[in-house]
């Protein structure tokens, strides 16, 4: 116990000598302030700009968010030989050539010329053509390990395998894009759905552009469906806003 | 599957403490790189190579084997088995029973083997009860009833039976090569795909066990990786080899004067599929010599059934490539359909094939 008579020690402003412990504390009034711009950098990243993968041009602004939320599963439909394969490997474009891996799965003559016109970084794209009847297995696999992952199965997928593959895709923050035909339509609701409901080509001497219109709808902030029209692909291969 | 010289050299094929083998190993397999560059060591003790293109450089394919078994006396001094056969699986077992099988012979000698050769004793013993002595029978067993019984390694076992996959699983020691090339002294920074992985990151090593599995799940051949190289065509452009073949680098930026400008077809086929153009008589349209078309093309025929209508058509775009060795004239021409699908199809040798889908 303390006694009585002795006194608590304190800091007393202004010593003869000029000496005070108040720098030493982040309360005090002496200590500069930051700059405005540099306490902004400091704080925390956001987690959801960390959780999005990039999309490239004319997608950026079709989409909420302007990205690909990692953990969700986007949905291509489209009639076949309609512009279907190109969309959903346009939507990997600006992530792949951010570094980002992908795997492209059940695509059994990938135009690898069209790929790489589109931008994207073919040594950081792994190919399953012919999975053998074990598409699902591949994607679950290929799901551990890339960012993204193009699917187009070969038939219509059961339901427990396409939940299971959904279930997958949200534990490993990765990003499926499920490559919907007709004949082999996708059992459940996507996060965003591309439908492609026209597609008409503009010519000349030579093939010029395809015009697509294409249907954005989908879950929660990208709920309110929109209708747009894309350019994919323009005269230099690439995906671009009409 | 490739018709391969596989060589067995039983002495190499045990290490043995002095560190001597894998001296061999290497010494050997340099002196079968000279007279074919494509030889490759599977694991310690096998050699395979190519045989189709030293068989035609050198006069024959008895000519090839007496050079092999001359240059493993001559660098070793052990005798070697060699066996030709299709597909690194057989040609193993063709050079363990030293037997060169004629071109289209290799299924029926692997259906002849025993099972033992897969190298699962319980599944010999399973197979055995039920009546299954040979690879044949057991490859006749419907592969869902495989599954049933056994894991996903034996469904594996069963595709090489089959023939849907040319090396088993296990073949190869895939670090035998990070051996012999640290042997020789050439360190590389990391593994063996370097190459196509660019710099690595913590993405690139979780890519890399991901494609391991897919590979372990699915054969050697069914995991493929992209290089472009030169070319006018887009089905010459670009080749999609197995993942953990050797890398070529060729990045070809000539101006290659006729290619088929971009944008170009999302699906390029590998193996072309044979078509019909017709016009508006239902007479074959052909490309003739003075590189025009005889009509004008109407009717797009995909089987004698699936006739599609044709809208638009742009070419031919002639292209006679090589002709001062193997001449090869081939026509390009583009065609939009009538529900709005958009094909690449090329005239080659009279007929017409359907190269690319622009879908």
């Amino acid at each position: 116990m303390r006694q009585k008579g002795a006194k608590s020690p304190r800091v007393v402003r202004g010593t003869p000598y000029g000496y005070s412990y108040e720098h030493m504390f982040a309360f005090s009034s002496t200590r500069p302030t930051l700059p405005e711009n540099l306490a902004a950098s400091l704080r925390p990243l956001t987690l959801a700009k960390s959780r999005m993968l990039p999309l490239g041009e004319p997608w950026k602004a079709l989409v909420p968010g302007g990205g690909l939320r990692r953990g969700s599963t986007v949905v291509v439909e489209a009639p076949p030989g309609l512009g279907g394969l190109s969309l959903a490997l346009s939507l990997l474009t600006a992530s792949s050539a951010n570094g980002h891996w992908a795997g492209v799965v059940g695509v059994d003559d990938p135009g690898v010329v069209a790929m790489a016109e589109l931008g994207m970084d073919l040594r950081r794209v792994l190919f399953v053509p012919r999975p053998r009847g074990a598409w699902a297995e591949s994607v679950a696999d290929l799901l551990d390990g890339v960012d993204l992952v193009v699917v187009r199965p070969p038939s219509r997928a059961a339901h427990g395998v396409a939940r299971k593959l959904v279930d997958r895709v949200r534990e490993r923050g990765t990003v499926l894009i499920v490559l919907s035909e007709p004949h082999a339509a996708w059992p459940l609701a996507p996060d965003v759905c591309f439908a492609i409901t026209e597609s008409r080509w503009a010519t000349s001497s030579r093939l010029d552009a395809r015009y697509l219109n294409v249907r954005v709808s989908g879950r929660g902030e990208a709920g309110r469906a929109s209708e747009h029209v894309v350019v994919l692909p323009n005269r230099k291969g690439r995906a671009a806003a009409s | 599957m490739e018709r391969l010289l596989a060589i067995w050299v039983e002495e190499l094929s045990r290490e043995k403490p002095d560190g001597s083998t894998l001296r061999d190993s290497l010494a050997l397999l340099d002196a079968l790189c000279v007279f074919c560059p494509f030889a490759e060591i599977v694991r310690l003790g096998l050699y395979v190579l190519p045989v189709r293109g030293p068989s035609r450089f050198f006069g024959g394919e008895e000519k090839v084997i007496a050079m092999a078994t001359d240059t493993v006396r001559d660098v070793t001094g052990y005798d070697a088995h060699l066996g030709i056969a299709d597909g690194l699986f057989c040609a193993e077992l063709a050079a363990r029973e030293q037997r060169v099988l004629a071109p289209g012979a290799t299924t029926s000698f692997r259906r002849a083997q025993s099972l033992e050769v897969l190298g699962r004793k319980d599944l010999t013993t399973t197979c055995r009860r039920l009546g299954l002595y040979t690879l044949g029978s057991f490859a006749d067993v419907p592969a869902a009833r495989v599954g049933e019984r056994f894991n996903q390694h034996a469904l594996e076992l069963h595709r090489v039976a089959r023939g849907d996959v040319a090396e088993l699983d296990g073949q190869r020691d895939l670090r035998l090569a990070q051996r012999l090339r640290d042997l020789r002294g050439e360190r590389e920074p990391g593994s063996e795909q370097l190459g196509f992985f660019g710099q690595r990151g913590a993405g690139d090593d979780r890519a890399l066990a991901a494609a391991h599995r897919v590979r372990r799940r699915l054969g050697a051949d069914a995991l493929l990786v992209a290089s472009l190289h030169g070319g006018r065509v887009p089905e010459d452009r670009a080749t999609l080899v197995p993942w953990g073949s050797p890398l070529v680098e060729n990045r070809d930026r000539a101006p290659w004067p006729g290619q088929i400008r971009s944008p170009s077809p999302a699906t390029t086929f590998l193996h072309p599929v044979a078509v019909q153009l017709r016009d508006a008589n239902d007479a074959p349209v052909l490309f003739d010599a003075r590189g025009v078309l005889s009509g004008e093309p109407a009717t797009l025929l995909l089987t004698h059934y699936a006739r599609r209508a044709i809208i638009w058509h742009a070419g031919p775009w002639p292209l006679v490539e090589r002709w001062w060795s193997r001449g090869r004239r081939r026509a390009h021409l583009q065609v939009v359909l009538a529900l709005g699908e958009a094909v690449l199809l090329v005239a080659e040798s009279g007929r017409w094939w359907l190269v690319g889908l622009y879908d």
